[in-house]
Order: structure tokens, then C-alpha cells, then sequence
């Protein structure tokens, strides 16, 4: 400890360049933090799901629909509970209905600022698969009743200040879900809570209204966009899939049944390899500062020959040189590290606010900053540091105090 | 080789050089600096190493300094053969035994004054307090207390050489060596550190070996010893 304010000197002695290498190590650990934690909110998104559930789909995407008439053959299958259509809507706020005046300053296009999950479902068998949702008995008694009726989750009503009874419309940017007669008009019948302890995927921030409602809209024309499938017995998950994808094989609409979390992991991946690049900007960007951090190094420890060689000179052995330069490295690596982490911290908290950025965070059960990914961070920091503090390092330690003070 | 080992009855010559010869060797070609060199020099002398450049002056300085080793022959200091110690057991040698002042001062530039005496006594087991005291002291005694928190460019070449000095004797060593102190200071500088040198030689008892051109420098020491070509002359 007697040698940090010797330290400490040493780096503020050239502050532009002290300051620009630990600026460019906190920028890439605050890339790093957050890629990381991208990655590891969909790892664990892939992780999280219901294993008494499955997803049967459109075998070739999610765009199409399946044909209704599935519905009552997945129920067929052994091993089957319950079977549920739910259909991604894809609307937004605010697309009001008198905003189909093109003169309105949006237009009449939906906001996607505001944009948030809102589902079409067959309400009973849905909710009752889904037990980590808790409606009060009498505010699903009232969304039953309402075709417009939806329920929302306490998340997005405290999003958007809804309450029941509230009313707002919503415009699907997905064409066979908009109508000619402008967006479809919502009622706030029940608010859900979601039990996360019992359920971890569990989202408080969707909206459920009847599929009903989106298939008379809509002329009765359009498919389901998946099935869900309560499972008799979890154990059964992969026979029960097999079962149900053998019976629409070589049909115009195959489809694939998989778990919640096999689905979650699809439906990330349609986002592209997003790890392998989020990974490979990381490592450039590391690989990046290392060689600048060492760059700076070498460059601060020649500016210092002579004062290495008068180090050794008053009796500082070649470890004890050396280590002070590692330590000044190492500093390097903590003060950036430590600076990226926070800023990491501070941006992570900061984006779950920005509208649509937020909304599509918020998705992920698990998002923000995680001790792992922090630890992960600060030690690419000191890592960093040290490997670039090693070389200069090295060379000091293997420096001959008669040559450095004759080339003075 | 421990120092322990190393260390030699404490009688005779502080510093003793004994047939040493120092080869520098640049590809093929061997370049004969120091050759058959004998010294001695008692406790308490002022010694002034003189020669034109490239005799060996320095080379001599820095193997009493034990800051270099020779190719052969044995240079015994303070009763210790540098020459058979380990890098970090001569690391060890040197802060405790010998003071280094160098033509171009070399402080710190990022540490004051102080710190820049203190900074031999980091290697010591002292409190950050008595580190302080005894920097301040050695200031003292070289006239500098006041500027203790002044950083080497706030300094004149000579008040830079007198806290070169201070850090040179802050460990108390009992040999000082001076590779051309006056070397670049004007007149009345090179008589203030002269001076201050006899008084540490005269009022201090350290054993002083200036290595230098200027003959006014060499007639404040005691001896006189003149290189040439690697070889002492009488």
C-alpha cells in the first residue's frame, strides 16, 4: 500500500493518455456488460418456460397461421390436456380511431414507441393452463362477457395508467389483423398478477383479449398462430410432440410442437446468431483495447528507462519494478473496469425506460446488470490490464540499470 | 551466494578493488574497459576518480556502486563482494549501503522534493512517519526544508542536485559515489554541492568517490586517481 500514491503519481503524470486508455477500457467493458447481459437475459429466456406446456406451430415460420381446424385434432392426441390459440397481435398505441383522419399528426400509423406484447387467446382453456396468471373472479367473469374486453397485466396498466374500465385502441402493423373500419377497440376488464415464483417466465406486462374477437373483425378469415397444448403428464413433452407434428406431416401446413423453452430459444433465434455476433463485437472490441492498453504501456515504461534504472539504482530489486509497473497496469484495468461497470449499470436501467427499446427489454425475464456478468467484466478489466502491463513489465525486469542510464 | 556469506571482516579499505577488469563484448569484438584495476580506499575518504572520456571512470563507479559486476577480479565494499551476490540480494546491498548521485540529478518528476528523498526509505520497514522525518531531515541537512513540496521542475539545477543528494544520503549508507555531480550546474552551483559534499565527507564521515573532469572539483577531494585507458595511473 506504501507504493499506491507512487502509483497513483505515475499515471496522473501524462493525464490526457492515462485518461483516454482507461476511457477506451471502460468503454469495452460497458460493451462487454451489456452484451453479456443481452446474452444471458435470452440464455435464461431459453432456460425459463413452462415444461407442461407446448407450442405447436407453422413448421416453416411463425408468419403463418395454422389451420383452426388443428385445434380439435391436437385435442385428439394422447396425452393431451387442454389445447388454447394464441395469436401474436402485434398492435400498437396510440392509434386512435379518429387518428384514420390522414390529416392527424401520426397519420393514423401506429406508435411503436408505445409498442407492447398483446395476445389474442381462447380465453378459457388458455387461462387455465396458465395458473401462474390470477385474474379476480369477477373482473374474468366481466372480460368473458365483453368480446372488446381485455386483461392486462399489473405491469402494463402501471405502464400506461389503465385501470378497468379504462378504454384504448390498438393498430396491428401485421396486414391480415388491420381492418378497413381503423383499430380495434380495447375495454380493461381484468388486470392479472403473475406468480413468478411459481412461474419464472411469467409476464406482467402482456395483454390478453378473445380471439374471438380478432377472428369476426377480421371476416373469419384468419389462422391461429399457434396452439398451446397443456401436457397430461410434463414427462410426455417430446412423445406428445412427435405425436402431434405426425399427424399434419406432408400436409400444406406441417407443423413443429416443441416446449415453451425450446420456443422462446426459436423465437430468439429468428433475431439472427445474435450471440456469435454480440461475442465476436465483444472480443474485437477487447482484443481491440488490450493492444492499445499495451501500446500506452510500453509507451509510459520508456518514457521511464531512467527512472527504472534509478529505482534499481536505490535498491527497488527487478521484482519490485517490475510489479510496480504491473500495478500501474492493473490500476488502469480497475479504474476502467470499474467506470464500464457502472456505466453499464447506469445505461441497463436507463434503456428499460426508452420507449420501444424498453418494451422489448422488458420482454426478458431476467434483464439486468447480474453479479456474474459484473465479475466476468471486472475481470477482463484486470486481465487486460495485466496483459498489457506484462511485456513493459518484463522488459523493466530484465533491464540493465548501466544501459538504460547510458542511453540518457 | 547469500550476502550473509558474502560479507567480509569489516577491517581495512571500506572500499577494496582487487585486480578487477571489466570486457564489454560487442559481437566478436572485445572491448577491454577496466584492466587489472586495483583501489583501495579508506573509511572516511574523498576520493576523486579523473580521466579523460572513455577511460573507465564510470565503469569503475558503477562496480563500486555494485550497479554492475566485472568480468573478473573481486570489488569488496563495506566488507561485501558485490560481485558474488544475487541481482536482488545487490538490490538489497545497495539501498543500505551506498549512495548514488547522478551527473543529470534524476529525480522523479511526479514527486516532490520529499518524496523524492523519501522514496529509497519505501524499501525500509520505517512508518510513512518516520519515513517523512527522515526525508525531511536529510532536506535539512542540504538546505532544502523548505522546499520539500516542490516538484523537481520547480527547482534550479542546483537545488535538483542537493535533493539528489538528500535521497543519495537519506538511508544513511556509508559510501556516497558521484558520477560527475558538477557535471552540468554553473560555478557557483558545482561550489555549493562541493561543498556540501566535503561537509558530508567532513562532518558526516561518508566515504565520497567523485568521478569527474573538472580539476577544481578534484581538488576538494583528499586523493586524486587518474585513469587511462582502463588502467590506474599513479
Amino acid at each position: 500500500m506504501k507504493f499506491l500514491p507512487y502509483i497513483l503519481k505515475h499515471l496522473r503524470r501524462n493525464w490526457v493518455r492515462t485518461g483516454s486508455t482507461i476511457l477506451g477500457m471502460a468503454v469495452c467493458i460497458f460493451l462487454f456488460c451489456t452484451l453479456r447481459t443481452v446474452l444471458k437475459a435470452m440464455d435464461d429466456a431459453r432456460e425459463l418456460g413452462s415444461v407442461t406446456r407446448l407450442v405447436t406451430r407453422h413448421a416453416v415460420s411463425l408468419v403463418y397461421n395454422l389451420p383452426l381446424s388443428y385445434e380439435g385434432q391436437i385435442t385428439q392426441v394422447k396425452g393431451v390436456k387442454r389445447v388454447a390459440i394464441s395469436s401474436w397481435f402485434g398492435g400498437s398505441l396510440p392509434a386512435k380511431k379518429e387518428s384514420q383522419d390522414k390529416s392527424a399528426p401520426d397519420g393514423g400509423q401506429p406508435d411503436f414507441s408505445k409498442f407492447f406484447t398483446n395476445l389474442a387467446v381462447e380465453d378459457e382453456p388458455y387461462f387455465a393452463m396458465h395458473p401462474e396468471f390470477s385474474v379476480p373472479a369477477d373482473e374474468m367473469k366481466a372480460f368473458r362477457e365483453d368480446l372488446r374486453g381485455c386483461v392486462i397485466g399489473r405491469g402494463l396498466a402501471k405502464q400506461f395508467g389503465w385501470k378497468v374500465g379504462d378504454t384504448f385502441f390498438l393498430e396491428s402493423f401485421i396486414p391480415p389483423y388491420r381492418r378497413r373500419e381503423g383499430p380495434f377497440e380495447f375495454v380493461v376488464r381484468g388486470i392479472y398478477d403473475a406468480d413468478k415464483v411459481r412461474e419464472p417466465a411469467a409476464d406482467d406486462r402482456v395483454m390478453y383479449f378473445h380471439y374471438k374477437y380478432l377472428y369476426e373483425s377480421t371476416g373469419r378469415r384468419v389462422g391461429a398462430g399457434l396452439y398451446v397444448v397443456e401436457l397430461e403428464d410434463p414427462k410426455q413433452g417430446a412423445t406428445v410432440a412427435r405425436a402431434i407434428d405426425g399427424i399434419f406431416e406432408n400436409s400444406e401446413a406441417e407443423t413443429k410442437s416443441e416446449t415453451e423453452a425450446a420456443f422462446r430459444a426459436d423465437f430468439l433465434a429468428m433475431i439472427g446468431n445474435l450471440a456469435l455476433l454480440l461475442n465476436s463485437i465483444g472480443l474485437a472490441v477487447i482484443f481491440t483495447i488490450l493492444l492499445v492498453t499495451a501500446n500506452t504501456m510500453s509507451m509510459a515504461v520508456r518514457e521511464r528507462r531512467t527512472e527504472i534504472a534509478v529505482l534499481k539504482t536505490l535498491g527497488f530489486t527487478s521484482r519490485q519494478v517490475m510489479g510496480l509497473i504491473l500495478a500501474e497496469a492493473l490500476t488502469i484495468g480497475a479504474l476502467g473496469g470499474g467506470i464500464g461497470l457502472g456505466l453499464s449499470v447506469v445505461i441497463m436501467r436507463v434503456m428499460t425506460r426508452v420507449p420501444a427499446i424498453g418494451g422489448f427489454i422488458n420482454g426478458f425475464p431476467n434483464f439486468g446488470p447480474h453479479w456474474s456478468v459484473s465479475g466476468q467484466g471486472l475481470g477482463i478489466a484486470l486481465f487486460l490490464g495485466l496483459a498489457a502491463g506484462l511485456m513493459p513489465a518484463l522488459a523493466a525486469y530484465r533491464s540493465r540499470i548501466t544501459e538504460m542510464l547510458r542511453q540518457v | 551466494m547469500s550476502a550473509e556469506a558474502a560479507r567480509q571482516p569489516a577491517t581495512g579499505p571500506i572500499v577494496d578493488v582487487r585486480n578487477v577488469r571489466k570486457v564489454y563484448r560487442r559481437d566478436a569484438e572485445e572491448i577491454v574497459v577496466l584492466n587489472g584495476i586495483n583501489v583501495q580506499v579508506p573509511n572516511g575518504e574523498f576520493l576523486a576518480l579523473m580521466g579523460p572520456s572513455g577511460s573507465g571512470k564510470t565503469t569503475l563507479l558503477n562496480l563500486i556502486a555494485g550497479i554492475d559486476r566485472p568480468t573478473s577480479g573481486e570489488v569488496i565494499v563495506a566488507g561485501t563482494d558485490v560481485g558474488r551476490l544475487s541481482e536482488s540480494e545487490l538490490a538489497r546491498w545497495r539501498s543500505h549501503n551506498v549512495g548514488f548521485i547522478f551527473q543529470f540529478y534524476n529525480l522523479i518528476p511526479v514527486l516532490t522534493a520529499l518524496e523524492n528523498v523519501e522514496l529509497p526509505l519505501l524499501l525500509t520497514s520505517l512508518s510513512k512517519k518516520e519515513r517523512r522525518e527522515r526525508a525531511l531531515t536529510a532536506l535539512k541537512v542540504v538546505g532544502l526544508a523548505d522546499r520539500a513540496g516542490h516538484y523537481p521542475r520547480q527547482l534550479s539545477g542546483g537545488q535538483e542536485q542537493r535533493v539528489a543528494i538528500a535521497r543519495a544520503i537519506v538511508a544513511d549508507p556509508g559510501v556516497l559515489v558521484a558520477d560527475e555531480p558538477t557535471g552540468d550546474l554553473d560555478a557557483k552551483s558545482a561550489e555549493e554541492i562541493l561543498a556540501l559534499m566535503e561537509s558530508l565527507n567532513r562532518d558526516f564521515g561518508k566515504t565520497i568517490i567523485m568521478v569527474t573532469h573538472d580539476p577544481r572539483a578534484a581538488e576538494k577531494a583528499h586523493t586524486q586517481k587518474h585513469l587511462e585507458k582502463g588502467v590506474l595511473k599513479a
